[in-house]
């Protein structure tokens, strides 16, 4: 009695052992069925479509691989450059997108394989953003666009005695980012410090993003210092963080999360697929959150593409999927059920697009909102390292939230770090 | 990743201790004596000693407990004020949304194979090796076992390029060899059975069984596996461990739901935009589960092997 | 039977004549020599074997790598001799997550050691229950890091952790323990010895249940105390179990990754350990070249080196540096 656990132990082992055998034996082909591997960072709201396509195509079916959003880009990085293990269709998240442009030879040239006539179908900087420098190629087809709103709490706003309808509050902040600032200042007075908003790096990069040149040139030179926009984004930002107004959260992690529901910080910069994440984390504030438009004009602020890495064996199937899926109809469907807004201007004159409302944001008209917003998007060239070029600026501004360093400090640091970029 | 020796957790070992084993196992009349005189020493334990041990009981498991009471609730218990000491009453929910989610039962089965392969194969392999180095002469012993501990100190986690090249060499990608392979071997395994059989087997048990005509493997099947033992117990429980909630190597080489192990389906539960922490916490309490499992099942011997003086100081 | 009998016993079974030959003798010895002379490379063979194919290629691999310029996103690669391990020694950034895994090392591993001792101290008393305990003390082992992350990061939330509502109710009010350089190692270092704390104090049990009872019994008539006995008769006892554990403790922490890297969020802040680096460590620092951003493997490959003679130099230093403890007491 006294070894039976050991004994037990070593058996289940040695069993294992053959399990393991045998399960690496397995697999083969399914009777001439195609099965599409789709790697995606979190739920795209693919599922019904699958199916959808496979009853209109029966020979294909779908395995959807779902990692971590920084997991998921470095596992395609390690993927492409070993030219093996990446999923047959692959997302890739605008941050990345050029990174993945100036490598066109890892990709199926889309262009190849039917896309040349469909230019038109999407707007113009989406499709850009997935060509080739030389115009040769084209590697992805693009799914979501993020034009930006403001979301805001209906119930911090009236206890601070602000106006609480979404058009005053628009109007609150026509003018300019200075008016948002001066807003912010009006809510911590009256609420004797409450924060204004969740975290400094986002307005910083909303700002940026609105602007005619971002953090790169054409030629991929990186013009933090020489870009005045960024300047002033800087400056303003850091004033806003002096008077207080940050409550120096960082996204995505579970105090941040929970900041929606507890109404920790009083805005936030709202890209369209900002508003299912605020509905799913906060569920029991449905009506205290509203949308009014974002401070500053129009700008993109995520959105994705999907590509076919070269190691694929389906190719042409492939990309019959994509594009049936970043078709208009397919986008509809895809936002109704996500919030993740079409990058098809065919949409835009759609009722079933422009007629959209949202129950849990007070019945807010996000078809019109994120419409109007996508339409005055000015495209902004993206340099290969955006991502990380924005993060680093970012980490900047944390540094002065946590008071580790003066603004001065903090800015020639990042021009530093970005020197071995 | 799972690169022998360096992955295992640091279990300390070598460096023979003061006393011979046969001191332990077989007390002799003077030690006995010995030691009722020092059971007269020692003075009962007072109340004090149990609450300190109580207090350290408390620490030890309550990070565990608290992981359960944030999986027994939804996520805006997170943001209660104050937290929450008590389970709630979304247990069963989080658990079917779990399994909704990733193919647990999959990864379940998959992490089960992994491990236990890589387990009977360390535990084995080690023990031959270390019966080797620590019984047996032969050329070149000493630099060799001076290679493995060196081994054990170089960072694991530039390997993972080069390995996986070598996956695709093999064509081992995304099959569960390219996990298992890798842990086949450890050299923290191979050090730690070394240490071990020096002690705990008398050279002259080995010379005896030459002297009957023993083949060496004669020995070390009838000898030195059942000696080995305690050390084997203690050894296939860290191995076990360390194997089940390996995470950088098989997120890489495993692409495929069907091939995912636990730890790379959890992954998946914190993916994308929406971070549900009661989720992610569900299924890291189901991964732990099997764990506890085990550790009901053998910590007991796992308990009696590190007492044995499997883990040699 | 004598011992000569023996011996030529499988010889006889092997020769069907009955009587040993001396050619079957010769056999025989010749059988015994070799399974002498080569059973013990046999056994570490397969050992080897696989290490070498999936252990030391991976390394010698990036050893080659680490002198070239070689990022995952091109495939062209520059030899550079040692102009990467140049770059490292003179990026302050390394230094400062040498800086910052020291400190975290030292914080996890001397609160953990003396905690143990004194814990296995507690567990050589004839306690009531003793399985119990001791199955107690190994229970957060069980807990795979990634886990441990996940919890410690949320008892130690800023807004809403457990931790801070009880510095709050105790009046001593809340701490962003993220965001400054000590508190963010103090958390990391709790995560460390939270779960190695109980493992290494039933090492210690084990070694101090070792040390001849007639020492102590000395020690007691000489009047000392049970806390003048732990540190004056069972630390220089056990001390080479002590060395050892000092020694894989340092290894292990050396190469400390996940806990800081959830405990910064898992996004940028996560890569760098903080905004200003705080906790950034070395594995990290490693990380942020290797897998992100350019993916510049062949300098990562030159910290991964650079890391390794860190540990050893840091090894072999407690080594001596314990030691000499022992001479001087």
């Amino acid at each position: 009695m006294k070894t039976r656990p050991i004994r037990t132990a070593m058996a289940a082992a040695a069993a294992a052992a053959l399990a393991l055998t045998a399960a690496c034996s397995g697999g083969g082909d399914d009777g001439g069925k195609i099965t599409l591997s789709v790697g995606l960072f979190g739920d795209f709201g693919f599922g019904p479509l699958y199916e959808e396509y496979s009853k209109l195509h029966p020979e294909i079916e779908f395995e959807e691989r779902i990692a971590e959003f920084a997991d998921h880009h470095t596992n395609l990085t390690t993927h492409l450059a070993t030219g093996s293990g990446a999923a047959d269709i692959e997302a890739v998240e605008v941050g990345y997108i050029s990174q993945y442009t100036a490598q066109p030879d890892r990709f199926h040239n889309l262009l190849d394989l039917g896309a040349a006539e469909l230019e038109g179908q999407w707007l113009d900087w989406k499709w850009q953003q997935a060509l080739a420098k030389d115009g040769e190629a084209l590697i992805g087809l693009g799914t979501d666009v993020g034009g930006m709103a403001m979301c805001y709490r209906r119930d911090l706003f009236e206890q601070a005695g602000l106006p609480v309808e979404r058009d005053e509050v628009s109007a609150l902040w026509a003018g300019s980012w200075e008016d948002y600032v001066a807003v912010g200042r009006q809510y911590s007075e009256a609420t004797g410090g409450d924060y204004f908003f969740e975290s400094s790096g986002n307005m910083f990069r909303a700002m940026v993003e609105q602007a005619d040149e971002g953090v790169y040139d054409r030629d991929d030179n990186l013009v933090v210092e020489s870009n005045p926009a960024i300047g002033e984004a800087w400056d303003l930002t850091v004033e806003a963080i002096e008077a207080g107004m940050s409550n120096r959260l960082q996204a995505w992690t579970p105090e941040w999360n929970a900041g929606f529901n507890e109404g920790t910080f009083a805005t936030i910069i709202c890209p369209a697929w900002m508003t299912s994440y605020i509905e799913t984390n906060a569920p029991d504030s449905a009506g205290l959150w509203d949308i009014a438009t974002v401070p500053g004009g129009a700008g993109n602020m995520g959105g994705s593409h999907l590509v076919l890495p070269a190691q694929g064996d389906h190719p042409e199937e492939a990309y019959a999927f994509i594009e049936w899926l970043t078709a208009p109809e397919q986008q509809l469907k895809v936002f109704e059920s996500t919030g993740n807004f079409p990058s098809t201007p065919a949409l835009y004159e759609d009722e079933a697009l422009t007629g959209m409302t949202k129950a849990y944001f007070n019945d807010a008209p996000v078809g019109q909102i994120f419409t109007a917003a996508a339409q005055a998007v000015r495209p902004q060239y993206q340099g290969p390292l955006q991502g990380d070029v924005l993060a680093t600026i970012g980490q900047g501004l944390g540094r002065i939230e946590d008071g580790s360093q003066t603004p001065d400090e903090a800015w020639s640091q990042v021009l530093g770090d970005l020197e071995s970029f | 990743m799972t690169r022998p020796g360096l992955a295992v957790p640091p279990a300390p070992a070598s460096g023979a201790a003061v006393p011979r084993r046969s001191d332990r196992t077989l007390p002799g009349r003077s030690d006995r004596r010995a030691r009722s005189r020092m059971r007269a020493l020692r003075e009962q334990p007072g109340r004090l000693v149990y609450l300190t041990l109580v207090a350290v009981l408390f620490f030890s498991g309550f990070p565990l407990y608290y992981s359960f009471v944030v999986a027994s609730r939804d996520n805006s218990a997170l943001a209660q004020v104050p937290p929450p000491v008590l389970p709630g009453a979304n247990l069963v929910e989080n658990v079917e949304r779990v399994f909704a989610t990733v193919p647990f039962g999959t990864a379940l089965w998959n992490s089960v194979v992994v491990s236990a392969s890589v387990t009977a194969s360390v535990v084995f392999f080690s023990t031959l090796a270390g019966f080797a180095f620590a019984k047996l002469e032969f050329k070149g012993a000493k630099v060799l076992l001076v290679t493995v501990v060196a081994t054990m100190m170089v960072p694991v986690q530039l390997g993972v390029i080069p390995l996986f090249m070598l996956m695709i060499e093999l064509e081992w990608t995304d099959t569960l060899w390219a996990v298992v392979a890798p842990g086949l071997v450890s050299a923290f395994g191979v050090f730690f059975m070394t240490q071990y059989l020096r002690g705990a087997l008398p050279g002259s048990l080995i010379e005896s069984a030459r002297m009957d005509g023993a083949s060496t493997f004669r020995i070390f099947w009838q000898i030195v596996m059942p000696a080995a033992r305690p050390a084997a117990v203690v050894l296939g429980v860290l191995t076990f461990l360390t194997s089940w909630n390996d995470y950088f190597w098989p997120l890489i080489v495993l692409s495929s739901p069907e091939r995912q192990t636990v730890q790379v389906a959890l992954s998946t539960l914190s993916g994308g935009y929406v971070t549900d922490q009661s989720l992610v916490l569900t299924g890291t309490m189901l991964a732990t589960l099997p764990l506890l499992a085990v550790f009901a099942l053998l910590g007991k011997y796992m308990i009696s092997g590190i007492m044995q003086g499997a883990v040699k100081g | 039977m004598t011992i000569a009998a023996k011996r030529t016993g499988p010889a006889r079974t092997a020769d069907p004549t009955g009587r040993s030959s001396p050619a079957g003798r010769r056999f025989q010895h010749l059988r015994y020599r070799l399974d002498l002379k080569a059973s013990p490379y046999l056994y570490i063979a397969p050992f080897f074997a696989l290490f070498a194919a999936f252990g030391l290629f991976p390394l010698a691999y990036t050893a080659w790598v680490s002198t070239h310029e070689w990022s995952l996103l091109s495939d062209e690669h520059v030899f550079v001799a040692f102009g990467n391990y140049q770059a490292l020694l003179s990026d302050p950034y390394f230094w400062n997550a040498l800086g910052n895994t020291m400190s975290i090392l030292l914080l996890a591993t001397v609160p953990q050691l003396l905690a143990a001792l004194l814990l296995a101290h507690l567990l050589t008393l004839r306690l009531r229950g003793q399985t119990f305990w001791r199955m107690g003390m190994l229970l957060p082992n069980v807990a795979s890091v990634v886990a441990v992350a996940v919890i410690f990061s949320q008892l130690f939330g800023r807004d809403f952790g457990l931790v801070n509502w009880v510095l709050e109710s105790l009046g001593a009010g809340r701490i962003d323990w993220q965001s400054g350089s000590a508190t963010s190692h103090i958390a990391i270092a709790v995560m460390v010895a939270w779960k190695w704390t109980g493992y290494n104090a039933l090492i210690f049990l084990a070694a101090m249940q070792a040390v001849p009872r007639d020492v102590y019994e000395a020690a007691h008539l000489d009047g000392a105390s049970r806390m003048q006995q732990l540190f004056h008769v069972t630390v220089p006892m056990i001390r080479p179990t002590i060395v050892f554990t000092v020694i894989v403790s340092t290894i292990y922490g050396l190469q400390i990754f996940a806990e800081p890297q959830l405990f910064g969020g898992g996004g940028p802040n996560g890569v760098t350990g903080g905004a200003s680096r705080q906790f950034q460590t070395l594995t990290l620092y490693l990380y942020e070249h290797g897998f992100n951003r350019g993916f510049e493997f062949g300098y990562a490959s030159a910290v991964a080196w650079t890391m390794f003679l860190v540990i050893v130099v840091v090894a072999l230093l407690n080594y001596l540096f314990i030691r000499r403890i022992r001479s001087d007491s």
